[in-house]
């Protein structure tokens, strides 16, 4: 018998068998478009995140995850514009500023209650946003990237040196806790559940957004800008959609960020935390709304870990992202799938041709 | 109005100086935009190695000047090699945003190795030949302001033979515009990205060896640089060397004048407004890019 393909499975594929059979357990599977939107999966997740703190009543864990759920609902809303729309964005840690600054000024100087300083923030990203999206979604690429990144720095450098309106370098104090109807979120376990919360609310609208005619032809204008414009979707109007509906999801996550930590400094959001941002979203897979929650937890976990090692952090932290980006470019899930299906495949043809054989 | 009359030289010379540096990194832009559609953000990250390394081959191994600036210059290009074979070819086929990330990475750990390894003090160096300034009419001139214009001159017809008078600067330029005709000629592509990387690698160590004794040169002062780098390359037309001349130039001098009419904290926001400014009335710089007629921006 002629020997075909020798290579077909390789070695490396026995390594990547138990990750496998653990996400093939339980992650969702982004092929699967005709399906209906809430499976039981969903239900599954939101069973483990209410159930999660209970069992795991840790105060640290607590503190990272309502990080985590942060990290989530500002990796969701640029997911949209850069999974969904096909864009680049390496200025929304700038409106995640924008978001914190409207709650720290609005709660500390105006007296301004939260819960209207949370919609606020979210009100203002997005102005600002649809202010100075028109002039730079007409980019593309690099230059794209280049605009945002500037749009960030610039927010930087106001905040920096209009010391009496925004505090300077030291940056504002005592945010008082997100608060409604006079019911305080005061320790890490009632955060957890309020950003969680927060982050499911924003997770279903956006589901349904994706499953929506503006979802669609958010996948149209990412597959081909001319071939979208044809069939007479508004091009510059979709994509200024995404844009300032991720800012506003920044601005709440900003807004979540500043109570939490109840100060608002302007080292946050620099160009190493949209880095971590834009990350986040790389590694869940673009075009997948379960990805940058993934990525958020799994990397916001890596940070912490980091975090012992000290000075060695940063390095440590650069050769990580370069490696995952290496070995992982279209994401984790999206590349242990590809190959979970490969080999199903494999398996299935082997079957078949041990059949043959007898 | 006296005092901005007075200043004004001063500022003129000063930003004509940081001009010339800008035009460097943004050659280093170029260099790399030339072989490959790539933008290496890690390109500020080797200004600063330069003009670290030098100050540690100067005063740690003790070594002569000249000497000492050469072989800084040797291992930048070698760390720019070491990057494209560790980081830029493994993800030749990626999608240009992985690839922008990947720099990124890049140049985080390259800043904050450095960071480790050399202490996170300001270095500075001597200048390369006298430190009194001299006067012309009314303005002082240090002497290092003349060595950085006569290196940025030298290095721009450098650039230019290179890139129009070798049959290895054709082979890079084509293998940018037309990768299947590169392909098909026997260019081999990688060789000529590789190339590139060590080229801009170099010119970014030398414009981190001119800058260091005008101004401090910290760990994390690259990523800044290299930016302002990005926007005068942008400014004067993506993908040409005069271009990127230009727009430095254009770039510091605007960015020193400002300072009669700003507060001086509002500076470095400067560059990121023309940069806004530039891509939203013409994209495509002052001098036009070779890169932008075929397709809209």
């Amino acid at each position: 018998m002629v020997e075909t393909k020798k290579n077909e499975f390789r070695k490396r594929d026995f390594f990547y068998l138990v990750p496998l059979w653990l996400i093939s357990l339980m992650a969702p599977d982004p092929y699967l478009y005709h399906k209906k939107g809430f499976k039981k999966k969903d239900f599954f997740y939101l069973g483990v995140l209410v159930l999660a703190p209970l069992i795991w009543s840790d105060s640290h864990f607590h503190h990272l995850m309502v990080l985590a759920g942060i990290y989530a609902t500002l990796a969701l809303g640029l997911s949209l514009f850069m999974g969904y729309a096909g864009q680049i964005s390496l200025g929304h840690a700038a409106f995640f500023g924008i978001g914190a600054y409207t709650t720290a000024i609005l709660t500390t100087r105006y007296a301004i209650p939260t819960f209207l300083a949370f919609w606020a923030s979210a009100l203002s990203a997005a102005v600002i946003a649809s202010l100075i999206g028109r002039s730079i979604l007409k980019l593309k690429g690099y230059f794209l990237a280049l605009a945002t990144l500037g749009f960030g720095e610039i927010f930087l450098v106001i905040v920096r040196e209009s010391t009496d309106f925004t505090g300077g370098v030291i940056g504002i104090f005592g945010i008082p806790w997100f608060s409604v109807m006079g019911f305080s979120f005061d320790t890490y376990l009632k955060q957890y559940y309020l950003t969680w919360g927060v982050l499911t609310g924003l997770f279903i609208f956006s589901k349904n957004l994706v499953r929506s005619k503006v979802g669609r032809s958010l996948l149209a204008v990412a597959a081909s800008e001319d071939a979208a414009s044809s069939v007479g979707i508004n091009v510059p109007w979709i994509k200024l959609e995404s844009f300032v509906l991720g800012a506003a999801f920044s601005g709440l996550a900003g807004s979540l960020f500043a109570c939490v930590m109840s100060t608002a400094n302007p080292e946050a959001f620099s160009l190493g935390f949209t880095v971590l941002i834009v990350m986040m979203v790389i590694l869940g897979g673009m075009g997948n709304l379960y990805g940058p929650i993934a990525g958020a937890i799994l990397l916001t976990w890596v940070m912490d870990i980091l975090s012992k090692y000290q000075e060695y952090s940063l390095p440590i932290y650069g050769v990580i992202l370069i490696l995952l980006l290496v070995f992982f470019p279209d994401g984790i899930g999206t590349r242990l799938n590809v190959r979970l299906i490969y080999l199903i495949g494999y398996w299935a043809k082997k079957k078949k041709r041990d059949v043959g054989k007898l | 109005m006296d005092s901005w009359l007075y200043y004004f030289p001063q500022l003129l010379s000063s930003g004509i100086t940081i001009g010339a540096i800008y035009a460097l990194v943004g050659l280093g832009f170029v260099t790399i935009s030339r072989a490959s559609q790539i933008i290496n953000f890690a390109q500020g990250e080797f200004v600063m190695l330069g003009g670290v390394i030098t100050f540690f081959l100067l005063n740690g191994v003790k070594l002569p000047y000249p000497f000492a600036a050469l072989i800084a210059i040797l291992i930048v290009i070698l760390i720019g090699f070491m990057m494209h074979v560790l980081v830029i070819y493994p993800l030749r086929k990626a999608s240009i945003l992985i690839l922008m990330m990947a720099t990124l990475g890049a140049s985080i750990f390259l800043s904050s190795t450095n960071g480790l390894i050399f202490g996170t003090l300001p270095k500075t160096l001597p200048p390369f030949s006298g430190e009194h300034p001299f006067r012309i009419g009314e303005i002082p001139i240090l002497p290092q302001n003349l060595w950085v214009l006569l290196s940025t001159f030298i290095l721009l017809i450098f650039l230019y033979l290179l890139s129009h008078r070798t049959l290895l600067g054709k082979a890079m330029e084509a293998s940018s515009t037309d990768p299947l005709g590169a392909d098909l000629l026997g260019i081999s592509r990688n060789l000529m990205v590789f190339l590139a990387f060590g080229v801009s690698a170099g010119v970014g160590a030398i414009a981190g060896i001119l800058i260091t004794p005008l101004f401090f040169t910290n760990y994390s002062s690259g990523t800044l640089l290299g930016l302002k780098g990005f926007i005068a390359a942008v400014l004067g037309g993506w993908g040409k060397n005069s271009g990127a001349i230009l727009g430095g130039f254009v770039l510091g001098i605007v960015e020193s004048l400002s300072l009669v009419f700003i507060p001086s904290g509002y500076k470095d926001a400067v560059a990121f407004v023309i940069l806004l400014l530039i891509l939203s009335f013409r994209p495509k710089g002052i001098l036009g890019s070779p890169y932008m007629d075929s397709r809209r921006w």
